[in-house]
């Protein structure tokens, strides 16, 4: 497992919040924890595969998709703070996430 | 092997008009508007998409989707990209046969309302079909999943699209339950399409033979630039082998995946995603030091 530090923390929702602003064309600053990334962004898995093939990159992880999809089976993704959860999450824990 | 630099890449339908569109800056809104008359009045269609007759609804979305990818492929071509190749993502290979000149834009527009046909003879014979997409798994996740499980009868593999994006196509139950299992098995996403039509999938040859007809109702000049087969993968430069293409992309799986690396393997670094709003880039993948570019990054 990897300690996730506030700064990573604050790097990961970053990363997050500009990506969802940029795709979304959205200003970054309308974006909050309790925005909800279908409903509110109208993002899309697709978005989503794009994001966690960004932090694959960005912290040199191999990430298996059916890992996150069997997580969020039982975690749905309703605001942006589950979206920052469990990306913090991944990065804690890789693909033992669907054990978390 | 000759070689090639730059690809375009034409979609096929399920875009919803209103988010194609939106993507449309203003000077090429002005254009779409002009060719959308042209051809809705010329087909006899409703320009108000919702008071059209179940099937022509439908065949109009998809006359929009065929639009909105002319009108971009003319600007990338004003603004000096040319392609060196191009590939046609199942109805996108009715599209790229009009932008490439193989046939005239009105001819491709006619194939696509010829799917009218195909939709009623599936309706005279009771077939209940769909297709479907699963994301999060790649083309052998899906096959070694439901490899077991179902029978090419019920159901195939109608697109491996990327590493994460696989189209399955057959018998509406079947696919019902395939989406389910794969939800079951960790797809992020698995939706199904509600089509009442199974494109790529062998079952639809005995009730596309008005489409496949039509298609073959005139002559194919050979493309201005070489086409890429998405099921052989063979590179076409002849009038008869597009119109080959067109007639197979109804009842026979493509593999998109293995398209666009043949692509890359032939020297191909720059894709160019003639969908209004990118959404071939979206569910395609291409190897490193390649990029797909779309409209936004070109008028950006």
């Amino acid at each position: 497992m990897r300690e996730l530090t506030p700064e990573i923390r604050e790097e990961i929702k970053d990363m997050i919040f500009d990506y969802y602003a940029e795709e979304c064309e959205v200003d970054k600053d309308e974006i909050t924890m309790d925005t909800n990334p279908q409903n509110d962004l109208g993002s899309d898995s697709l978005m989503f595969v794009e994001l966690i093939e960004m932090t694959a990159d960005k912290y040199d992880m191999d990430i298996k998709l059916q890992a996150i999809g069997k997580y969020m089976l039982k975690t749905p993704m309703d605001t942006m703070s589950d979206v920052v959860d469990m990306f913090c999450k991944i990065y804690q824990y890789g693909n033992d996430i669907v054990n978390q | 092997m000759e070689n090639f630099s730059r690809a375009f890449l034409f979609n096929g339908i399920g875009s919803k008009p209103e988010k194609l569109l939106v993507k449309l800056p203003p000077e090429l809104m002005d254009r779409y508007i002009c060719y959308f008359d042209a051809a809705f009045t010329r087909l006899g269609l409703n320009k108000d998409l919702e008071k059209n007759t179940v099937y022509n609804r439908k065949v109009a979305e998809w006359i929009v989707s065929l639009i909105c990818d002319r009108v971009v492929h003319e600007y990338y071509i004003e603004k000096g990209i040319v392609p060196d190749i191009g590939a046609g993502y199942s109805s996108g290979i009715v599209s790229i046969s009009g932008c490439f000149g193989s046939v005239s834009h009105e001819f491709a527009q006619d194939i696509i309302m010829s799917n009218r046909s195909t939709m009623r003879c599936l309706e005279e014979h009771g077939q209940k079909l769909d297709m479907g997409v699963v994301i999060g798994f790649s083309y052998n996740d899906i096959q070694e999943l439901l490899g077991s499980s179902f029978s090419p009868d019920e159901l195939v593999i109608g697109s491996g699209n990327s590493k994460f994006h696989v189209m399955i196509s057959g018998r509406a139950e079947a696919v019902e339950r395939a989406l389910e299992l794969c939800q079951n098995e960790g797809a992020l996403k698995a939706f199904s399409f509600g089509t009442g039509v199974a494109y790529h999938h062998p079952i639809m040859k005995e009730y596309s033979k008005e489409y496949v007809d039509f298609c073959g109702s005139t002559l194919y000049a050979p493309p201005e630039y070489p086409i890429i087969s998405v099921f052989d993968h063979r590179v076409m430069t002849s009038g008869e082998d597009i119109l080959r293409e067109n007639q197979l992309n109804v009842y026979t799986p493509i593999r998109w995946d293995v398209t666009l690396d043949k692509l890359a393997d032939m020297g191909v670094k720059e894709f160019f995603d003639t969908s209004a709003n990118g959404a071939v880039s979206k569910f395609s993948r291409v190897k490193r030091k390649c990029r797909i570019y779309t409209l936004d990054d070109v008028y950006s």
